[in-house]
């Protein structure tokens, strides 16, 4: 038997027993990670990015993860999120066994349960705050007039009710964050993926964007997992986890 | 299936003004082309076709391909007027022999020269050619050098205008005294004259080259055929429809200017499709992480392929449209070639239908789908992480890394 078959073979075993060692969060786990491993390939050489990894992300938590880089922070992110399967263990998120699935499942399965927010905003330039907010409705089966003003209904809740014609060049960054958060939210998703959402900004944006997701986390109960080099970024999460080497400590 | 707004491909093509507009033009080069040859085509369909009559036979010696190499005895012009299904006027039966001869004269405007038909007609010429009026100037009086010159070829040539002359025999000139319009069809090229002086001033005695006979109806064309397979020296001639005739005269030169114009149009669609090609692989290269948050989103890859395309066919349209608008300004511009069936120039007009801008565009189109198929397929496949880090460089044939390979350094071995 391969090393790797004896991993996967450990991991299976491990996701029907878990360790005892394992915390039992308060509310039921919305993300949940059992033996989890990612392998990339660099040529022929395997790297090993993450390794047994083992997470429960109770429903409404605000997490920060940090880690230096390499860590695999956003390899982690990713997995959550439904952007990458992992070469072994088992994840489970919102309800939904997301390790075999396919890309089709995954995109519908993204659009309406994850929201992301990136370190680049990640906006579409051509399309005004309004329209780039609206783009994950167009996904689901609401006429355009619903859309439209769901879009502006998240658009007033990040403050930008009177920036919705703007285009993003016509925005501050913090702005244009402010507009990528109002677009994970408008679809109404159970979890918020951020990935380094401070890192392209002032310390007074960084500051407002945090407290927006604070907002969101307290007021509207979104389960928030957020991967941040930012320390201060990080105190203002409610559970602060570190990612070295592929294993969480 | 959800669809990316249309705005965002119209969009993103406005953001790189230059490189779409230089691609728009590039098609609108080829639908140019492609326009202009299917007018071109109309037009030699609309010059030749439109001449004749559907109650009018030709009769010609048999294995001519056309009057000018055609010979009929005159004597037998009395017997093939006389046969059944020949429709009668007020002097007889409607026939008229005519002989046709093509002569090579000096162009106006240029040092070259040019084939132009001659033809020879009876005094009563105006009567049996109904489809035939004097435009300006008079007519031509029997037995005189006085001829009329088409409207298409008055002015093209040397001397063929009112009140000039020309001489093709010294000291025999011809002056001519009109000008004639026939229906816009190739007979508006040639100079009508009388048919005995011609016959006379090019040697041609008692030889015609054509009997033109008006049927009773356009279904007597039978009855007047089955005459010249029971008279054994009528066998040596052949009847076609008027109409028929013209039509196959003008297939000939059509076919060839079209194969000519399409092989020139598909050549540089080539062109065109590359240029797509590189401009929509440029959009894919700088759009990376736009398409790798798109499908963070939950947008098919299908969505993503279906975006670009639109892209792509939305630039090709704009060319396309640019094409047949600056198609459009060859309506004004009149055309001269060598028909081979007469060889004799003839002219033509670029004529516009609507059947020319529908194939145009979706020639534009067609480009535009081939030339944004490949990128749109390459945008599909991006894995959102890669195309989100900006590093999804995919194996295969990319022009980017075939424009590096141009451009790397050359390798001396010295």
């Amino acid at each position: 038997m391969s090393d790797a078959q004896a991993e996967g073979k450990a991991a299976d075993e491990a996701a029907k027993n878990p360790p005892p060692y394992r915390t039992q969060p308060e509310s039921p786990a919305i993300v949940s990670l059992v033996g989890v491993g990612k392998t990339f390939f660099r040529g022929k050489e395997p790297v090993k990015v993450l390794d047994g990894l083992d997470l429960d992300v109770p429903e409404g938590s605000f997490e920060a993860l940090m880690g230096p880089s390499g860590s695999g922070k956003s390899t982690l992110l990713n997995l959550i999120a439904g952007l990458d399967r992992p070469t072994r263990g088992k994840i489970t998120v919102a309800g939904t066994d997301l390790t075999n699935a396919s890309d089709r499942t995954l995109a519908k399965w993204r659009s309406q349960n994850i929201g992301f927010i990136f370190q680049a905003y990640n906006l579409m330039p051509v399309l005004t705050a309004l329209q780039n907010v609206e783009l994950p409705l167009l996904l689901t089966s609401l006429g355009g007039a619903e859309r439209k003003k769901r879009a502006q209904t998240a658009l007033r809740v990040v403050g930008l009710e009177d920036r919705m014609h703007h285009y993003p060049r016509q925005l501050s960054g913090g702005q244009e964050q402010r507009v990528a958060i109002a677009r994970a939210i408008v679809n109404d998703p159970k979890i918020i993926v951020a990935d380094e959402p401070t890192g392209d900004l002032d310390r007074q944006s960084a500051d407002d964007i945090l407290t927006l997701l604070e907002k969101l986390n307290k007021e509207l109960k979104k389960t928030i997992f957020m991967v941040t080099h930012d320390p201060a970024a990080s105190e203002r999460a409610s559970v602060q986890r570190r990612l070295d080497k592929g294993r969480l400590k | 299936m959800a669809m990316i707004p249309l705005s965002y491909s119209l969009r993103s093509l406005m953001v790189r003004k230059a490189t779409t507009f230089a691609t728009a033009f590039g098609i609108a080069l080829v639908v140019f082309v492609f326009a202009s040859v299917m007018m071109l085509g109309n037009g030699i369909k609309e010059t030749l076709g439109a001449s004749g009559r559907e109650d009018t036979a030709i009769v010609m010696s048999k294995g001519a391909q056309a009057e000018l190499g055609s010979t009929i005895l005159q004597n037998q012009v009395g017997k093939i007027a006389q046969m059944g299904g020949v429709a009668q006027g007020e002097n007889g039966p409607l026939a008229q022999a005519e002989m046709v001869v093509v002569i090579t004269h000096p162009k106006v405007g240029t040092s070259g020269v040019a084939n132009v038909t001659m033809r020879g007609m009876p005094d009563n010429w105006l009567k049996f050619r109904s489809e035939a009026r004097i435009v300006a100037g008079r007519e031509p009086k029997p037995g005189t050098r006085e001829v009329v010159v088409g409207r298409a070829a008055r002015g093209r040539f040397q001397g063929f205008d009112i009140g000039k002359s020309f001489a093709m025999v010294e000291n025999q000139p011809f002056d001519v005294v009109g000008v004639f319009a026939a229906g816009g069809g190739s007979l508006e090229s040639e100079v009508w004259g009388d048919l005995e002086v011609m016959r006379t001033m090019f040697d041609r005695p008692g030889l015609v080259s054509s009997v033109h006979v008006r049927l009773m109806t356009p279904g007597s064309l039978q009855a007047f055929k089955d005459g010249f397979k029971n008279d054994p020296q009528l066998r040596e001639y052949e009847v076609e429809r008027e109409t028929k005739y013209y039509e196959k005269q003008a297939n000939g030169l059509g076919q060839f200017i079209s194969f000519l114009g399409y092989a020139i149009a598909v050549f540089f669609a080539v062109g065109a499709m590359i240029g797509a090609i590189i401009t929509m692989y440029g959009a894919v290269a700088t759009r990376q992480r736009e398409i790798g948050t798109l499908r963070a989103l939950g947008f098919s890859r299908i969505s993503i392929l279906l975006a670009f395309l639109f892209e792509s066919l939305a630039l090709s349209a704009m060319g396309g449209v640019i094409g047949v608008v600056a198609a459009m300004g060859m309506t004004t511009v009149k055309f001269s070639t060598m028909n081979f069936a007469s060889w004799s120039e003839v002219v033509f007009r670029f004529v516009a239908k609507p059947g020319t801008f529908q194939w145009s565009i979706l020639f534009a189109m067609a480009m535009g789908l081939v030339g944004g198929l490949l990128p749109a397929i390459r945008a599909a496949r991006m894995s959102p992480i890669k195309a989100m880090r900006g590093s999804s460089r995919r194996r295969g044939w990319h022009p980017g890394r075939w424009l590096r390979w141009l451009r790397r350094p050359p390798r001396c071995s010295w």
